[in-house]
């Protein structure tokens, strides 16, 4: 395949051509309620082609016939020629990677029947149906992946990577007359067969919390000191800033740069936040991204002040900065844009635990679970899974409907104190930015207090 | 395609149905301002279901050259685990098929540089000091076949465009994002780009200044864009899926008014010009409209084939698949229709609704919208871009608020219908105003 794609690009006119070819393997299994829906193996495949003229834009072009390649060549560079630039596109210098990359497949997907996928998923879809007779329907699905990209340049680059990807998720759905409450679990993983096995009782316990939200109140809506668990500090710190950290929000617009000029103060001295993509076994995880540069742990604010940004190689030959390995596409089908990989809030002290945390807050919020994140830059949302109120220092009862308004410039400043209880959330799902969805990406926080932060409800 | 496919699965499964669908793409992007990428996508592929002893298989394949054999092959082995389903494929005549234009020539001949021509122009119209405008401009050609060992067969050519306008205003730490786009099967006249010009900029200006928001039990106009929340949990609650499931709060309720009585919601794949139209579904179910709610009152569920089947009903033409998985219902377009409002169109923001508002807001975007419980009809969610509404005027944008309410309780009183209908998508509404919307700020 590197031959037929260096010959590929041997044939190119363009000034700058990049080549990716993708073949993906992927299994699915799906139940709702106690029916299945589908179990099913297929195989997609494509490539993409990138170039660039001086003087002119990005010609792109993807496509499913491979055979069609070397015309795609000529196509992309007609298309690149159509666009006139006078501030000519300029690349970032980077250093043309060549080899494989091939991740752990911790169990090789491909080598394992459908039937004893269809196995596994019964019996985590069972054990949410078993929890009690109002779980009145559940969505489970269970999908594997093994992916092959090959990526050529003309600089030099040539790299094949071998990226596995397993996803198990439930959301049992609690029904007692008119009221119907959810819980969700998701676990993805850049991994395979071996590392979804033992999930069960992390599904028993969504069955129950549906089953539980059912007697809950609805959060009142107003201004609360807020703890974020693990996972929603995770989903908070991807949405609250790190959306703002892709350089390609700020590299064309004077007054982002201005707004996120590197060295401002965006928190207290207890916040550190990155993204790492070289991390190791994550969801998030790549050893090089769709440009072929790298990925690597990158500071994006330390002690509070903004140190970094996540860039692709246009972004940062824009900016004076260097590459980060962040620019990824969630298929052949896009071309690569400014994405997270990994993103972190660091652990604060060790032996800081979450009852420090509570301890002083008289009428506050536990915001627990995640059903997503959406950012609109200075305002964004964070949705809680479920969440209980904060009595006199001590978690009380129950509540639902918790969902956070978050304001950059107010909340993370908000951020008071950080818990030593560091962990990575690997969900299934994923980010979508830019018409592509779910990119793979993990988040990982310890418990954050927030002073005050805003939850929508009656009030 | 289909032809070779089918005959390849006759005497080796009880039935079988398929979809080949082939899209063309061919997009411009302007960034800040200026033209910076030109791109085009090509892809076709091949979707097959079976029945094979009684039980329901799917394979798909995006492979240049399908090998029929090898993809009914993974069909079965993928009906083998399958569920067992009384599924009988339709064989409806083909002048059951409405003919409908989803075809428009001017689309699928607009060249590149009229793809760009359009997208300069909205650059120019919409150009203003300390904005940011990125425009995308996006023509799609489809061809689309379906076909099952029934006999049935349905072929047709769809054309797409859709033109988007992203203005960004940041200013200090404010950060403003107004979006507006035209999606339509032909291209957008010039009248249709002024507007799409207008409607962004008399957004943009209103949001200038920004005013605290009020706190309390509120009269809220939800604006078509801002609508989202509200019709979401319909949408879902409407599915003949989720009623099947046990987890539809309107399942068994048809006939019942749970809604204002003054309006009707409609799926209606049969309106002319809309990208989402069609003559017959991705299950060869010929194309009609569905009443979902008749003047307050629930109507119809949709179904796909097989939802259908497990309902004992007809399928309402609402099959949709892709070229991975089975199908499954999907909606096509969904429209409002208010009795009784003969009054003339205006596209002032707020569709003619705030005059009696003494303080309230205009909802236009909202943060987060399907990523809570959804299916309850309870929403909350931060606001992306709302005005404040005091005496029947707008006094500015209003940030850092939360509005929460619970559509089923909404919709029983509609305040009033806009005069603002539109398209968004594939959905037409006006503005609605509803009252005792919950508003928190901090």
């Amino acid at each position: 395949m590197k031959d037929r794609l260096a010959q590929s690009l041997k044939q190119s006119r363009a000034d700058y051509t990049e080549i990716g070819v993708e073949r993906t393997w992927s299994s699915a299994v799906a139940f709702r309620g106690r029916r299945l829906e589908t179990a099913t193996v297929s195989e997609d495949q494509g490539g993409f082609v990138r170039v660039l003229n001086t003087g002119c834009g990005w010609g792109i072009a993807s496509f499913t016939s491979l055979d069609e390649l070397p015309n795609m060549v000529t196509r992309a560079n007609e298309l690149s020629r159509a666009v006139r630039l006078d501030e000519p596109i300029r690349l970032a210098a980077a250093a043309a990677h060549t080899g494989d990359a091939v991740l752990d497949l911790d169990g090789d997907v491909r080598g394992v029947a459908l039937a004893d996928k269809k196995k596994l998923l019964d019996r985590y879809n069972g054990a949410m149906l078993a929890v009690s007779d109002k779980i009145v329907d559940t969505q489970s699905s269970y999908r594997d992946e093994v992916s092959e990209v090959w990526y050529v340049n003309s600089e030099g680059a040539s790299l094949y990577q071998l990226r596995p990807e397993v996803v198990v998720s439930g959301t049992a759905i609690g029904r007692r007359n008119g009221t119907i409450e959810k819980g969700l679990e998701s676990i993805g993983l850049r991994k395979g067969w071996n590392s979804v096995q033992d999930f069960e009782s992390q599904f028993r316990v969504v069955a129950q919390r549906a089953i539980d939200l059912l007697d809950a109140p609805r959060v009142r809506g107003g201004a609360y000191p807020v703890i974020l668990d693990n996972e929603l500090a995770g989903v908070f710190i991807h949405e609250a800033f790190g959306h703002l950290s892709e350089a390609d929000f700020v590299y064309e617009n004077p007054q982002a740069r201005e707004m996120m000029t590197l060295g401002r103060r965006f928190g207290k001295p207890v916040l550190n936040v990155g993204d790492n993509g070289a991390a190791k076994g994550l969801r998030g995880t790549l050893p090089y991204d769709d440009e072929g540069t790298p990925t690597q742990d990158t500071a994006l604010i330390k002690e509070g002040i903004l140190v970094g940004r996540l860039h692709s190689r246009e972004t940062a030959a824009k900016l004076g900065e260097r590459p980060t390995g962040n620019a990824r596409a969630i298929s052949f089908r896009h071309p690569p844009i400014v994405r997270m990989t990994n993103t972190y809030i660091a652990p604060g002290k060790q032996g800081v635990r979450f009852n420090d945390l509570i301890s002083d807050i008289k009428l506050g919020v536990y915001a627990c679970g995640a059903f997503g994140g959406q950012t609109m830059l200075e305002n964004f949302s964070f949705t809680a899974g479920w969440g209980y109120m904060i009595r006199d220092g001590k978690v009380a009862e129950l509540v639902k409907d918790v969902v956070l308004a978050g304001n950059l410039f107010q909340t993370l400043d908000r951020i008071d104190h950080i818990a030593g209880d560091f962990t990575w959330n690997q969900m299934g799902g994923g980010c979508g930015k830019g018409g592509q969805f779910p990119l793979p990406v993990t988040e990982g926080a310890p418990h954050v207090r927030i002073e005050e932060a805003l939850i929508g409800g009656d009030v | 395609m289909i032809d070779r496919l089918l005959d390849n699965a006759r005497g080796k499964v009880d039935g079988a149905d398929a979809l080949w669908r082939r899209e063309e793409q061919t997009s411009v992007a302007f960034e800040s301002g200026r033209l910076k990428a030109a791109g085009i996508s090509e892809e076709a592929g091949l979707n097959l279901r079976v029945l094979a002893n009684g039980r329901m298989g799917v394979a798909g394949t995006t492979a240049a050259k399908p090998d029929a054999k090898e993809l009914v092959a993974r069909a079965r082995a993928s009906a083998e685990l399958g569920e067992s389903i009384d599924l009988a494929f339709p064989n409806p005549s083909p002048q059951s098929l409405s003919p409908i234009p989803t075809f428009f020539d001017r689309t699928a001949n607009a060249s590149l540089a009229e793809l760009i021509r359009m997208g300069r122009l909205l650059v120019e119209r919409l150009a203003q000091p300390g904005c940011q405008v990125n425009i995308s401009v996006q023509r799609e050609v489809a061809d689309t076949a379906v076909g099952n060992t029934a006999g049935a067969r349905g072929e047709y050519r769809t054309t797409g465009i859709g033109v988007t306008a992203d203005v960004t205003r940041i200013a200090g730490d404010d950060v403003l994002m107004v979006y507006d786009q035209y999606v339509g099967a032909d291209l957008p006249t010039n009248a249709d780009l002024e507007a799409l010009v207008r409607s962004v900029e008399t957004r943009l200006t209103a949001a200038l200044t920004v005013v605290t928001p009020p706190e309390g039990a509120l009269p809220v106009v939800f604006t078509p864009a801002g609508l989202a929340a509200v019709i979401l949990p319909l949408e879902q609650a409407l599915s003949g899926k989720t009623v099947l499931q046990g987890s539809s709060p309107l399942a068994g309720k048809v006939g019942e008014t749970l809604f204002d009585a003054r309006l009707s919601i409609i799926d209606d794949p049969l309106t002319p010009g809309r990208p989402a139209s069609r003559p017959v579904d991705d299950e060869c179910v010929p194309s009609r409209s569905t009443a979902l709610v008749e003047r307050g009152t629930v109507g119809r569920f949709v179904y796909d084939l097989e939802t259908a089947a497990r309902a004992k009903t007809q399928s309402t033409g609402n099959g949709r698949r892709g070229v991975f998985g089975k199908p499954h219902i999907g909606y096509t377009n969904i429209l409002f229709r208010m009795a009784g409002s003969a009054a003339a169109p205006i596209s002032d923001l707020g569709g003619g609704l705030i005059g009696d508002i003494a303080d309230g807001l205009i909802v236009d975007d909202l943060i987060g919208v399907g990523q809570g419980n959804v299916i309850s009809g309870a929403f909350s969610h931060p606001v992306g871009l709302a005005y404040r509404v005091q005496r029947g005027e707008i006094t500015g944008r209003v940030k850092d608020a939360a509005v929460a309410g619970n559509a089923y309780d909404l919709l029983k009183r509609i305040g009033e219908f806009g005069r603002d209908g539109r398209w968004l998508g594939a959905r037409w509404s006006p503005s609605l105003l509803l009252e005792g919307v919950s508003v928190a700020r901090r």
